[in-house]
């Protein structure tokens, strides 16, 4: 199977320069909190996003979600006997642009323009996140983000999903406490509870 | 919130309360007469009777039991349904072009080993001579209103028809939302009803070579078929040695304020009737019944309508199949056992339809699209698109 074919998650349906919302391919199949996605730019480039939410909806909004389980039928069989469920229902998943790469450099900084509507999004390869996490000096933008899920959680989402693609990475780890810590030295409050949960050894 | 010019309620609040205890005073004693009617109901005097009735209504006949209820059969444990819907954007007097759309949704649901589900939409532009103006020689009538409404009937049937498979393997049920029988073409010249009937027909019998049965389904039905019959039993005329005669009873009402036999009963619907007077339960049915309707007249005898009535859980609805659907005992338990588990999914209306009608809708953001799509075609050969001024003063209300 092609490369993009293997990896196209979803395409966008709504852009911005701070990121976009993609609908998923498959009903359910929404990258995890935290995970890099990639999209093509208008210029070439590949623009690297945090997910950063993901919910499954009716497609239509006019149309409430009722429920569909009777005695013996739910979970799994309950889609298998409603067979027009996954064409009335989508997910979607939000992702915050936090770089992109040109010509093999990484930049971590918002991309110039929007990737555009209906570009595939996929899912950054192992080899691709540790390219781009190699320095981590993007936590600011996500820090800087505010949307459905609280700031903190998403940070910590990301960067766990990061040190276990990269292998359990400790030394990077440690990297990116540091950068925590930068981000927040004005707020010892947050920063606390935040690098206790970075702590690949706690219970 | 805009403070809208309210209409008057204290005005009508009295005359309001006036109506709805003169109509529940007289409903009462009404249910009661009703109960006694049915209790005596004779079967063979009441079929003697419409033998030689004349009424301008509706009559529903059967030659077995009037009030039977049929228990839901299994549902089948592997079926098909085929459901279509159609949707119309109008000619709008506000452009210059001459044209309708027509928007058959429709929706093909699989159950058993495999389920499978396919949702769609047909759209198609009318706007040539022969869609928009039914002709004969001298005459030509615009195909609008009440002749739109057939051009969609015509086009729901023949893309169910079209989506039934020649697959054979598994059990199919074409549904429609709304009647088989064409109300809309009496009154109309013949040769508009020739034009209506003869692509409807030949889909009905399309249905009878492939062995597919087809069923209408009509959710709220206002029909009073059989309870009409039920006013041709409690006819005094009879009692007199004549027949039974509502024209001319009703125009004594004028002449003579003569009091008809039948304004004992409670004026209701069949679906009343069935469901509060009768106690058909949740997934029953109800007798089938030959309809009088003098469209049927026109459909040859395997494909003439006739209809039960349906318990789906939430209220009582009509279903009208062709005759032939109804003469074969195992398909009419296919139909029945099929419209009951696809009530259940849907919460008392088939979910085939309910699907079908989600990929028909035309929602008013399309119909604007519609228009600045005209206005964009247009201005591009340089003609811009008046607005009538009533038009515009809906548009941007001022005071």
């Amino acid at each position: 199977m092609p490369e993009a074919e293997r990896q196209r998650w979803g395409e966008i349906v709504s852009t911005s320069t701070i990121g976009f919302i993609s609908e998923c391919e498959e009903l359910h199949c929404i990258p995890p909190l935290g995970s890099l996605v990639l999209v093509h730019g208008v210029q070439g480039e590949r623009i690297f996003a945090v997910v950063a939410y993901g919910e499954t909806s009716s497609i239509d909004p006019g149309r409430r979600i009722i429920r569909r389980g009777r005695q013996g039928l739910s979970d799994a069989a309950l889609y298998e006997q409603n067979p027009e469920l996954k064409h009335i229902l989508r997910s979607l998943f939000h992702a915050v642009a936090v770089g992109y790469e040109a010509n093999g450099v990484i930049h971590h900084v918002l991309p110039s323009l929007p990737p555009p509507l209906h570009y595939s999004v996929e899912v950054a390869t192992s080899d691709d996140v540790v390219q781009f996490t190699a320095r981590p000096r993007y936590f600011s933008i996500l820090a800087h983000y505010t949307g459905e899920v609280p700031t903190d959680q998403l940070l910590v989402a990301h960067i766990r999903y990061v040190f276990d693609a990269r292998g359990r990475d400790r030394v990077w780890l440690e990297q990116a406490a540091r950068e925590i810590a930068r981000v927040f030295k004005q707020d010892y409050d947050r920063l606390l509870p935040l690098l206790e949960s970075l702590d690949p050894d706690a219970p | 919130m805009t403070d809208a010019m309210p209409i008057d309620f204290t005005a009508i609040t009295a005359p309001l309360r006036a109506v709805v205890e003169t109509n529940v005073g007289t409903t009462r004693p009404r249910w009661n007469v009703l109960q006694q009617v049915l209790a005596a109901f004779d079967e063979a005097e009441v079929l003697q009777r419409l033998a030689s009735a004349r009424t301008s209504w509706l009559l529903a006949r059967t030659h077995a039991g009037y009030f039977d209820h049929f228990p839901s059969p299994a549902v089948p444990r592997s079926y098909r349904v085929v459901a279509t819907d159609g949707s119309v954007i109008h000619p709008d007097r506000h452009t210059p072009l001459r044209y309708y759309v027509l928007n058959v949704g429709y929706a093909i649901l699989q159950y058993g080993a495999i389920c499978e589900a396919l949702l769609d939409v047909e759209t198609q532009l009318c706007a040539n001579d022969e869609e928009l103006y039914v002709t004969d020689r001298s005459r030509r009538v615009p195909v609008a209103g009440a002749v739109l409404g057939i051009r969609r009937a015509v086009a729901e049937l023949e893309a169910a028809v079209r989506l039934v498979s020649n697959d054979i393997s598994l059990s199919t049920l074409a549904i429609l939302d709304g009647t088989l029988i064409l109300w809309g073409l009496e009154g109309l010249p013949d040769f508009v009803v020739s034009w209506g009937l003869k692509p409807f027909l030949a889909a009905l019998a399309a249905f009878r070579e492939k062995r597919v049965p087809v069923a209408g389904f009509i959710s709220f039905p206002g029909s009073s078929d059989v309870y009409n019959v039920l006013r041709v039993a409690v006819c005094d005329y009879p009692l007199h040695g004549l027949p039974v005669n509502c024209d001319h009873c009703r125009a004594r009402i004028v002449t003579e304020g003569h009091r008809p036999a039948c304004d004992q009963l409670p004026d209701i619907p069949d679906r009343e009737l069935f469901e509060k007077a009768l106690a058909l339960q949740p997934g029953e049915r109800s007798q089938v019944f030959q309809s009088s309707s003098r469209v049927l007249d026109h459909y040859p005898p395997e494909d003439r309508i006739v209809f039960f009535y349906l318990h789906t859980g939430t209220e009582v609805a009509r279903v009208e199949v062709p005759a032939w659907v109804a003469a074969d005992q195992e398909m009419l338990d296919f139909v029945h056992g099929v419209l009951v588990d696809q009530c259940n999914r849907a919460r008392g209306y088939p979910l085939a339809l309910q699907e079908a009608h989600e990929q028909a809708v035309i929602h008013a953001e399309e119909r604007e699209t519609l228009l600045t799509m005209i206005e964009q075609l247009l201005a591009e050969h340089g003609m811009l698109l008046r607005e009538s001024a009533k038009q515009r003063s809906k548009r941007g209300r001022y005071a």
